[in-house]
């Protein structure tokens, strides 16, 4: 909703020209920039929001997503180089059991 | 500045087929930038960490519906802004409720030695200026109207263009430029009161 008070009293040269960063020109913004921009300001990825948001829709779903190991693991493990991992050790396995094993 | 990048089009049709892993992807790429957004909305990094889940789940939900009018951070921002709105009122009634039993609490255990402004202002590791002004503004700009400081925070910290700014919050471009215009003469004001002197 539009505050009439809005509309008016905004003098035509205190509305800025071009679109660029206002930090420029004006120093109230450079201040502001300045005391908001600080890195210490959400620095960082937090597992804890990932866990969070996984935790909140799993429960908003009813266990449909975000349920299984997989999906909620931060492991960067890919399928293929699990599977391939398995397919080595059963080779290892059979040719350790099987017919062409040691007797 | 520009927006941040955007994901490409194949992750959103990941995340629209609902690939849980394509969301995580999204929320380890944007959580920085949203948490950030909103500490500077709410001005509490708790609360603000909270509503970014708040924020993702929204996605998580909606995404089927992001058409690609815009960009997917305006977007993104656009979530952010509206259920930061919805926070901050549901903060004030909170914060107004506790000030009552505070207030009450604190009168009968500090009587008058409250430190003038009443804003701890004047501790000794404060006293550094650049700290103390980056603290003065920080606190000045939590006292503004919200959508007043939602308008400030998108332009003059975000630096987001006034047409992003627009599809973020809705409002007409005049009624935007007119925000920022006097959300910055408000905040110089406060500013310019505490420190006693011009900011140049």
């Amino acid at each position: 909703m539009t505050d009439p008070q809005d509309l008016r009293d905004v003098p035509e040269s205190e509305t800025e020209i071009d679109d660029g960063p206002p930090s420029d020109r004006d120093p109230m913004a450079a201040l502001l920039k300045r005391s908001l921009g600080a890195p210490r300001l959400g620095s960082g990825p937090s597992p804890s929001i990932l866990r969070g948001v996984q935790r909140r829709i799993r429960k908003r779903s009813r266990g449909k997503f975000f349920a299984d190991g997989w999906s909620t693991s931060d492991a960067k493990v890919s399928h293929t180089l699990i599977a391939a991992a398995m397919l080595i050790i059963l080779v290892v396995a059979y040719f350790a059991l099987g017919p062409v094993g040691i007797q | 500045m520009a927006l941040p990048d955007d994901p490409d089009t194949r992750l959103i049709d990941r995340l629209v087929a609902r690939d849980e892993r394509a969301f995580n992807e999204l929320v380890r790429s944007y959580e920085g930038r949203i948490v950030r957004l909103l500490t500077r909305m709410v001005g509490n990094e708790e609360e603000a960490k909270d509503l970014a889940q708040d924020v993702f789940v929204q996605v998580f939900k909606a995404i089927s519906s992001f058409r690609g009018d815009s960009k997917f951070s305006t977007w993104l921002y656009r979530i952010a802004v509206n259920l930061c709105k919805n926070r901050v009122k549901y903060l004030r009634v909170r914060h107004a409720n506790e000030q009552d039993e505070l207030d009450s609490v604190t009168e009968k255990s500090l009587g008058d030695s409250r430190p003038a402004g009443g804003q701890g202002l004047g501790r000794p590791d404060e006293q550094m200026a650049g700290k103390q002004v980056e603290r003065i503004v920080q606190l000045a700009i939590q006292e503004l109207e919200p959508s007043f400081r939602e308008c400030l925070v998108l332009r003059d910290v975000e630096e987001l263009s006034y047409e992003e700014i627009e599809q973020i919050t809705g409002l007409p471009a005049g009624t935007v430029k007119s925000r920022i215009h006097r959300a910055r003469a408000t905040l110089r004001e406060k500013v310019e009161r505490e420190l006693g002197e011009k900011i140049r």
